[in-house]
């Protein structure tokens, strides 16, 4: 497995707010476009993990990364969602990706 | 950096269609690796390469042949016992959503190692969980075998995160509004396997009965599993 | 640097999904049977994240009509140059003796 343990204190909680970072991606980037910017809860924390972006030029992927499955309300995503107002989308965003949002979610 | 070959296939992209698909008007895009011509460029370079690394003992022809052998010998059919097992037993279950892998490997013999790691999500009366790869095709493939190509299709993966009702209807599942379908996009080292709901009116049957009820689709999240 | 790369596609407006299906041919499984050797644990030639930065290194207009296998192997053939496993040279000498090869068997 590629999951490493988690340091006590190196990770954000279950439940915490964040918001996906805005910035450019990397060469080879696994934060999808459609959702950065968004704000959403963190459900998972899935252990530490080599960074995919170091990966793909060959590199060990070092430091590693924490990652977490983050969930956000469609309706959130998209400005138009048609579906039900429960829907959801889940994605893996690793720890540099995110950041936690102050106090409490509007 | 890529030679000219000169094949570039011509796709007619005509998407004025409101049903959901037949088949005698081009879908988008049609299925060039279907042309396994031996003189199209991409099947001249796979063998070209297949040669040499056979020549220089990298990749062997007999090494080949066997990784072709394992990648066969996985499909749904895996998947599906998992899934009757876990309908019928609640342990299992139990063991099954905290460590997908391990308990696999040790309640069916299997020996599946892989670096990444397996998570099953499970449906409920309140959640229906569709699993895609909106960045490229990751797909349990150490579970499942090979992915349909729709999953791997620019359509579904670009449709069903911003609007996976009506993607799922394509596929004939229909979700009432008040289940949450929740879509994961696999962009990590996270395998997805769903874990549909058992359907009504089989009790009694056998876990092979029931395997027979799960099918791929409803593993990946666009169908549920078959009525008996 | 563009925002959104090649193969980032969530939410882009697109068609029906085909459903038709076809078994894995010869050539698909070969493809993704020397994929899966070279960077699996005994060659690691490369990572399967340096396959899908090659992969998403294609021009727009590639990735949406190039098939996917056939995406595959022109990433293998670029990954295996770039790690110096086999040379530009002999890969492309070899495809161009199997096109005569096979143009001879053909006439």
């Amino acid at each position: 497995m590629t999951a490493f343990a988690i340091r006590p204190g190196q990770a954000l909680p279950v439940g915490a707010p964040v918001r996906v970072r805005k910035h450019p991606p990397e060469q080879h980037c696994r934060t999808p476009f459609y959702l950065r910017g968004i704000e959403g809860e963190i459900t998972d924390v899935m252990g530490c993990f080599r960074d995919p972006s170091l990966l793909a030029f060959h590199k060990p992927g070092l430091p590693l990364r924490v990652l977490y499955r983050v969930r956000f309300k469609q309706a959130d995503v998209w400005p138009d969602y048609s579906g039900s107002p429960k829907d959801t989308v889940v994605a893996d965003i690793y720890d540099h990706w995110i950041e936690p949002l102050a106090g409490e979610k509007a | 950096m890529s030679s000219n070959h000169g094949h570039h296939h011509d796709h007619d992209h005509d998407h004025d269609h409101d049903h959901t698909h037949g088949h005698d008007h081009p879908h988008s895009p049609p299925a060039p690796d279907d042309d396994d011509g031996y003189d199209r460029y991409e099947v001249l370079l796979q063998t070209a390469i297949r040669e040499l690394l056979d020549e220089k003992g990298i990749i062997t022809a007999a090494e080949l042949h066997e990784q072709i052998d394992k990648q066969d010998s996985l499909s749904p059919a895996i998947g599906g016992k998992i899934v009757a097992k876990a309908w019928v037993d609640p342990a299992f279950k139990k063991q099954l959503l905290a460590n997908p892998l391990k308990t696999i490997n040790q309640h069916f013999e299997l020996d599946i190692i892989t670096p990444l790691e397996l998570v099953v999500l499970e449906n409920t009366p309140t959640v229906h969980n569709v699993v895609v790869c909106t960045l490229c095709s990751c797909y349990p493939r150490m579970l499942l075998g090979i992915p349909p190509a729709w999953y791997k299709s620019l359509d579904y993966r670009s449709r069903v995160v911003v609007e996976p009702r009506k993607v799922l209807a394509e596929f004939g599942t229909d979700i009432p509004d008040s289940v949450e379908v929740r879509v994961s996009d696999s962009t990590a080292d996270l395998r997805f396997l769903v874990l549909p709901n058992r359907p009504n009116g089989t009790e009694g049957m056998t876990e092979a009965q029931l395997a027979d009820l799960v099918t791929r689709d409803s593993m990946i999240g666009t169908s549920v599993a078959r009525q008996p | 640097m563009t925002e959104r790369k090649v193969n980032d596609i969530g939410g882009l407006p697109a068609g029906p999904v085909c459903q038709d299906e076809h078994p894995s041919t010869l050539h698909e499984k070969r493809v993704d049977a020397i994929l899966r050797i070279l960077s699996g644990p005994k060659l690691e030639a490369f990572s399967v994240d340096a396959m899908r930065r090659a992969i998403e290194s294609n021009t727009e207009e590639d990735y949406r009509n190039l098939g996917y296998y056939d995406k595959w192997i022109r990433a293998v053939r670029d990954l295996i140059i770039e790690q110096q496993v086999l040379s530009r040279e002999e890969i492309e000498a070899r495809v161009e003796q199997l096109r005569a090869k096979y143009k001879k068997v053909a006439a």
